[in-house]
């Protein structure tokens, strides 16, 4: 129960902490999440909740208790907003639409419109049910990739808000993001990454105070 | 409404599968060679026909996916074309070597003569296809809308890399989502065996009803394409009642030109703005 949620060899995230994992455009980001998802072979192991997993498929890794929300949201287009939390969620039918009701009630904006098709809802609301989705497992670990991307400050705030609530209660939390002050404001430490190689780990203070940032992340 | 069963297995494979399964046709066609085979030699009566066909095709959709749909996954879908193609030539010339080129006659669901209703005199074979498809309409909409197994298919067919990222094993899904409409495609084969026989040319036929409802209906809508296959029966029940079979054809093909020229994105628009 205490083994560490995800060990990739060159960093690992902790339960209850949040991890940025910081980059330019192409810097590989994506990359990362997805090898550790099991999308891509892996150079390394990579060990989740102490279990090499690199020989199970995405869905497996997945139910043992990672949560995803991709770059650029992906919500089920035809999928109503309960149809897309229900069909996500691995629990007996009654404790899954306890949960739906929960997700609902934690996330106002879908809980005024349970019932509109995905690709009906705003940027911010697909945004707040790509959240919801994930966390229909119950997830012990979450991967974010860019989640502020595109959203209003205010939406930001409230994502934001989130993660440092679920981070509370434990869960792992890996922030893939490009706007390295954006996610140094809930991250307790920082991975940077450049043309997919890792070029430094530190905590999100130091680095949040370090001029060298801006030009290592410029490198793409 | 055997028409409707066919573009709704076809639209459900190309959701699946995100390309179109151009086997799909001789597996109709093997559904009826398989009511010909049970019913003739084993002397099964046409009910209990029913889940023989349905079952046996439900494998043979299965194996469709496992061997040209699901190891083409990561190509592009015109591997997927190639290969379905070769499946149905496969099919096609299975069927001639092993029944013979003629057409068959499939036997009858419940009898053959007419029931009299208000006056009306129905036949006995035509409401038993409208009974027996209306019922699977029924219960494929029941499946997909209302039950866990429905929605992971539909997010299958949405999003089949989102759908793996929350747990989701796609290619069981896909492979499920194919033997069904394997099923549908072979009770359609059965119903329409015995009014319009078996041969093993029928398939490509079926298949471009089957495309072209999908296409009327708008691609990848599975009400579009169950409400443009009704249609499509409709007209040609009544335009070759009135006109003759080649003209029936003939003023069907024309009328969808029309009806695409006015209205190209069919019936129901795009849902998932994509095209194969």
């Amino acid at each position: 129960m205490t083994a560490t949620p995800l060990d990739v060899g060159d960093f690992t995230v902790r339960a209850g902490e949040i991890v940025a994992l910081l980059g330019g455009n192409r810097a590989g980001k994506t990359r990362w999440l997805e090898t550790i998802l099991g999308f891509r072979p892996a150079q390394k192991p990579v060990v989740l909740f102490g279990q090499d997993v690199s020989h199970l498929p995405v869905e497996r890794r997945v139910t043992m208790g990672v949560g995803y929300v991709p770059a650029g949201r992906r919500v089920f287009a035809g999928l109503t907003v309960r149809e897309t939390l229900e069909a996500s969620c691995w629990l007996p039918a009654p404790a899954r639409r306890r949960l739906v009701d929960e997700m609902l009630a934690l996330f106002p904006m879908l809980g005024a419109r349970p019932q509109a098709r995905a690709w009906l809802l705003s940027g911010g609301q697909q945004q707040m049910l790509a959240l919801a989705r994930a966390l229909m497992n119950r997830p012990r670990l979450l991967l974010l990739d860019e989640p502020a991307l595109g959203l209003a400050p205010g939406v930001v705030d409230g994502l934001l808000g989130h993660l440092r609530e679920l981070a509370g209660n434990g869960m792992a939390v890996l922030l893939a993001e490009q706007r390295a002050g954006l996610a140094l404001r809930v991250a307790d430490r920082a991975v940077v990454l450049s043309r997919g190689r890792i070029l430094r780990t530190a905590p999100a203070a130091e680095l949040a105070g370090d001029p060298t940032l801006a030009d290592l992340m410029a490198e793409g | 409404m055997a028409y409707a069963l066919i573009a709704l297995g076809f639209v459900l494979a190309l959701n699946a599968a995100g390309a179109v399964n151009f086997a799909h046709g001789d597996l109709v066609v093997l559904g009826g060679a398989v009511a010909v085979v049970a019913g003739v030699s084993l002397g099964l009566p046409g009910l209990a026909l029913l889940p023989v066909v349905a079952v046996t095709l439900g494998a043979a959709g299965f194996v469709a996916a496992r061997v040209a749909i699901l190891p083409l996954a990561g190509r592009p879908p015109e591997a997927t074309f190639v290969a379905t193609i070769a499946l149905a030539a496969i099919v096609e010339h299975g069927l001639t070597v092993g029944l013979g080129a003629a057409p068959l006659a499939a036997p009858s669901l419940v009898g053959s003569g007419s029931l009299e209703v208000g006056g009306l005199a129905l036949g006995r074979q035509p409401l038993a296809i409208l009974l027996v498809g209306g019922a699977l309409v029924t219960a494929v909409w029941f499946l997909l809308e209302r039950t866990q197994t429905g929605r992971r298919m539909r997010a299958v067919s949405s999003d089949r890399y989102m759908a793996r990222a929350i747990g989701i094993p796609a290619a069981r899904y896909i492979a499920l989502s194919l033997a069904l409409a394997g099923a549908l495609a072979g009770i359609a084969g059965l119903l329409l065996g015995h009014q319009f026989l078996v041969a093993p040319t029928q398939g490509a036929g079926h298949m471009l009803k089957a495309y072209i409802a999908v296409a009327l209906g708008g691609w990848g809508s599975v009400p579009g394409a169950l409400l443009a296959a009704l249609g499509i029966g409709f007209f040609e029940t009544f335009v070759s009642a009135g006109l003759g079979d080649a003209w029936a054809s003939a003023a069907l093909y024309v009328g969808v030109l029309a009806f695409l020229a006015v209205r190209p994105q069919g019936l129901f628009g795009e849902p998932a703005g994509r095209r194969a």
